[in-house]
């Protein structure tokens, strides 16, 4: 199993949100991959915690600061690549995988056997971001900026176009050993294709483990407890 | 040393670049087929087998990668870069690939994917029959003991003789996860970002 980290750029300089409310700021993203690489993270996944009213512009913005990174860990990037204009933007970053999520919810089949052709199948991950509401999960549709019943979700054009779904807990992101496992109950995904976001703590780790979940996002705030990368891969080892 | 990174168009050409550099390694990025000019030339893989191969022949890249390994020169290939190296690969309903290698590529099973961290370990001196390897001695260490990063659906089988190579992985242990025989090298996994290991070894191979 993978331990990673999830960074969210906003703005071009990362952030650390916390229930996708309060939003605390986190520097220049190069300072916070030269951390996380210290700590030997496996992959970093860069998310754009964008809605319905994000534009080329500030996509544009955000990938140039990306494609200034020097980085020698594995990176995902996602939120905000929509249309073929954003996929073009995208050749030539240190990325190597890219995420996509309204593209899945849409099922823009073209935009994503594009991302495939220029990326390879293996590249291409889903992100949901889900909550339970009054019983029920929701998905966060971040391009029509509301959620939307998990049922209305497609889920065999996502296992047949993504390589990878990362489950994102959206009340739980920025605690610790919060991640709701109950959001994975029913889910017809695999789970050595599945990655979890959101909450996730040296217990959620152990779990994640015995469950044979592909990877583990944590929160950046581990950038402000340092010892915390060394300290999941340990217990990653004693589960 | 010349190293030229070659770029049709598709690919992580910033991050192999970035690679080279931090071993104090200089390259060029090459675009057009006619300027291929160096001692090392790097085949950068991303994207599936159909369209790479489509780039490379439309561009007559092609035909440039075996005038450059026909004058002597060494090649490098990563991930995609290596798999199209062989005779065909099972991606995108059949693709006929370039040769070089006595080989094919196939679905490392079906609905599998292979992404993650492995071990690698060998000692340079086990390379020493092929022309690859060390020749710029640009460091003392002759055993690499580190783990290296992978992200594929496709593997190699390669069916050379006197090659060496070590497999991906205990699971994945039918395909090659660094190949090298004579003046190729292939590397399934992504050394450009496997993080320290990725850095020695450039360093050790070169």
């Amino acid at each position: 199993m993978r331990i990673g980290s999830t960074v969210l750029l906003s703005d071009q300089n990362c952030i650390q949100s916390y229930e996708w409310k309060l939003k605390r700021p986190l520097g220049r993203i190069q300072g916070v991959f030269d951390s996380l690489e210290e700590y030997h993270c496996d992959e970093v996944a860069i998310i754009r915690p964008v809605r319905d009213n994000d534009s080329v512009e500030d996509f544009r913005k955000d990938i140039q600061v990306v494609k200034e990174l020097s980085s020698m860990t594995p990176i995902s990037f996602g939120g905000g690549v929509r249309t073929l204009e954003h996929l073009k933007l995208l050749q030539d970053l240190p990325i190597e995988r890219l995420i996509f999520s309204s593209a899945f919810l849409e099922k823009d089949e073209k935009l994503i056997l594009a991302a495939k052709n220029l990326f390879g199948h293996q590249a291409i991950q889903c992100l949901l971001p889900i909550i339970t509401k009054d019983g029920e999960t929701w998905v966060f549709h971040s391009s029509k900026n509301k959620y939307i019943p998990f049922d209305s979700v497609d889920i065999d054009f996502i296992n047949e176009f993504a390589n990878e779904v990362i489950l994102f807990d959206v009340i739980h992101e920025g605690m610790t050993n919060r991640f709701d496992w109950s959001l994975l109950e029913g889910m017809a995904f695999d789970s050595k294709k599945t990655v979890i976001s959101g909450g996730v703590g040296r217990k959620d780790i152990q779990i994640a483990k015995a469950n044979g979940i592909a990877s583990v996002l944590v929160d950046n705030k581990i950038l402000h407890q340092e010892y915390s990368i060394s300290g999941y891969k340990h217990a990653t080892k004693l589960s | 040393m010349k190293v030229d990174i070659l770029d049709i168009g598709s690919g992580n050409i910033s991050s192999i670049k970035n690679w080279l550099q931090k071993a104090n390694i200089s390259t060029r990025v090459v675009k057009n087929a006619q300027h291929i000019e160096s001692e090392l030339l790097i085949l950068p893989g991303v994207g599936s087998a159909g369209s790479y191969m489509d780039r490379l022949i439309d561009g007559n890249y092609d035909v440039a990668i075996r005038e450059h390994l026909n004058k002597g020169g060494r090649l490098l290939g990563i991930c995609l870069g290596f798999q199209i190296m062989t005779k065909y690969s099972e991606e995108d309903g059949g693709v006929n690939c370039l040769g070089l290698i006595d080989g094919h590529v196939e679905r490392i099973g079906s609905g599998k994917s292979h992404n993650g961290w492995e071990p690698l370990q060998f000692r340079t001196d086990d390379m020493n029959e092929q022309l690859f390897h060390n020749q710029y001695k640009l460091t003392k260490k002759r055993v690499l003991n580190g783990r290296v990063f992978y992200n594929h659906e496709y593997g190699v089988i390669n069916k050379e003789d006197k090659s060496f190579s070590t497999p991906v992985s205990t699971d994945f242990p039918q395909y090659d996860g660094l190949f090298v025989k004579d003046k190729i090298i292939g590397i399934q996994f992504h050394p450009e970002k496997s993080q320290i290991t990725g850095l020695d070894l450039i360093s050790m191979i070169l």
